[in-house]
């Protein structure tokens, strides 16, 4: 009863701020050359999502995204595991990872533009570096988060390395496996839309800085939209599947 | 008189030690050199007793545990179990139950049971009906699809108990498995534990610091001393079977209790 209450005020608070975003704007108490209102949103909305440009530049980025966060994951995995289990390794690099973690990401752009140029490689490899720190600190702490009476179970039962690996690492790294994903998904689109607004040819960011330049409000918001939906889907479907696997999470 | 010949290899079977370790001490390489843990344990168990080991922290108890379940090997000396040396862990012979927390959250009570069987790859039939059979012998029948956060703590290691049982081997070490438990649920536990050993007739090496647990479990008590752990006593526990709570309040409880006391106290 509680939880469908609850639901129910989310819907109606989420009403209202659509409500607002139409009557407010329609009656000029907000200047609707600033914020147009919602129903002209959803009809450039409409517009631009027929036109090929629109879809090019979905696929653009998508292309960037994917290709990013397919380097990224996986490599910052590979060395956050690596950091985790080699003690040498480990203390060598970590306190430089937490170094270069700290600093905003941003500010090394034009230097990927002077060494990748302003089309997909450089937007890949931005996006990659804006990640992979991320990554490799949550991969290893998924490793730490591995318990050594686990281990030493699996071990007395005669576990191979291979058993152990499937059985007891996998599964005790699972639920920071997939918060990774979806916080590393985060920084990841962020990282290809900041390279895209900077200097791009090409690219749903591109458009949208255009839009903004060229004050074409509508078109703007309807990009806003378009890429706000894409990120909550992705990250809406990971945490799903976290939730499946948060029933067993001490 | 053929017969008679049979009689005596049964029971040269019987009696053959479950443990028979000879000669062991331990060294290992801590952070300044080389920190002996263990020195000249010799210790017979033989097969179907119940033996508890109590000595003071950081005696090595939990080495010399680790390394009748194979997880370890010894600097020198011989460990045997059931008749054969141990160089690596073999859950067939020796089924180890530890401290708390050690089942798999991700796993329900069913599964951690069988995890030992599935490491074995053995067929899901056999290893259901073989985890349900354990499940019943721990008192946790119809638990079985339970995460462990759905159990509590003397039952999480009533499961431990299962998963060690489930493959049948004659030896099941215990390194102090009810140390987390409340007081009550841990006198619970030992009825329990002394419950399921009568019934699967198996050889018990338990380790706990809590003395009244020693002497109202045990056959027999090896009192260890402190780093390197050597064996100062072994106290004879002729309190008869089944024991009951009420034995506790007795002299003979509380002498016993008393002399394995003095020698932990008194050991330098």
């Amino acid at each position: 009863m509680r939880g469908s209450i609850l639901i129910l005020t989310r819907i109606a608070l989420l009403a209202a701020v659509l409500l607002a975003w139409q009557v407010l704007p329609a009656s000029g108490i907000v200047n609707p050359v600033l914020l147009p209102p919602l129903s002209e949103v959803l009809r450039a909305l409409g517009d631009i999502l027929q036109r090929a440009s629109v879809h090019q530049a979905i696929a653009v980025t998508s292309a960037e995204v994917i290709v990013a966060f397919l380097i990224a994951v996986p490599l910052g995995g590979a060395l956050g595991v690596l950091s985790a289990e080699n003690e040498y390794f480990g203390a060598i690099f970590r306190p430089m990872l937490f170094y270069v973690f700290s600093i905003p990401k941003s500010i090394f752009l034009p230097l990927f533009i002077l060494a990748f140029g302003i089309g997909f490689p450089q937007k890949v490899a931005y996006a990659t570096f804006s990640t992979v720190f991320i990554v490799i600190m949550s991969a290893s702490a998924a490793v730490e988060s591995v318990k050594a009476e686990h281990l030493l179970v699996a071990q007395s039962y005669g576990a191979t390395r291979a058993q152990i690996l499937r059985r007891v690492y996998v599964p005790s790294m699972m639920p920071i496996l997939l918060e990774t994903l979806r916080i590393s998904m985060i920084f990841n689109f962020t990282g290809v839309m900041i390279a895209e607004m900077y200097a791009s040819r090409a690219g749903i960011g591109r458009l949208i800085a255009d839009w903004g330049e060229n004050f074409e409000m509508p078109q703007l918001f309807a990009g806003v939209i378009l890429l706000a939906v894409a990120a909550i889907a992705f990250n809406e479907a990971v945490r799903a599947l976290e939730a499946r696997c948060s029933t067993w999470r001490t | 008189m053929q017969h008679v010949a049979d009689m005596t290899i049964f029971r040269g079977q019987a009696l053959r030690p479950a443990v028979e370790v000879r000669g062991l001490s331990h060294v290992y390489a801590g952070r300044d050199g080389a920190v002996p843990a263990l020195a000249d344990i010799d210790l017979t168990v033989p097969a179907g007793k119940f033996v508890v080991i109590v000595g003071p922290s950081g005696c090595g108890k939990t080495s010399l545990l680790m390394m009748l379940a194979g997880l370890r090997a010894p600097t020198s000396g011989s460990i045997l179990c059931d008749g054969r040396p141990i160089p690596s862990p073999d859950p067939s012979r020796v089924g180890v139950v530890f401290q708390e927390a050690s089942l798999y959250p991700w796993l329900t009570a069913i599964d951690n049971v069988e995890f030992p069987l599935a490491l074995k790859h053995a067929p899901r039939d056999e290893r259901r009906s073989r985890a349900e059979a354990m499940l019943k012998l721990v008192g946790l029948e119809g638990f079985g699809g339970r995460y462990p956060h759905e159990l509590s703590g003397g039952m999480k290691q009533r499961v431990s108990i299962a998963r060690g049982l489930v493959q049948d081997p004659p030896v099941l070490l215990m390194d102090e498995p009810f140390a987390a438990l409340d007081e009550q649920t841990r006198m619970t536990m030992g009825q329990e534990l002394l419950r399921i050993w009568s019934q699967t007739s198996k050889t018990v090496v338990f380790i706990t610091h809590s003395l009244t647990e020693a002497v109202y479990l045990a056959d027999e008590v090896v009192v260890m001393s402190a780093r390197p752990g050597r064996i100062l006593d072994r106290v004879t526990v002729d309190l008869p079977r089944p024991r009951t709570y009420q034995m506790m309040a007795t002299d003979v409880f509380g002498q016993l209790r008393e002399r394995i006391w003095q020698q932990i106290r008194s050991a330098p």
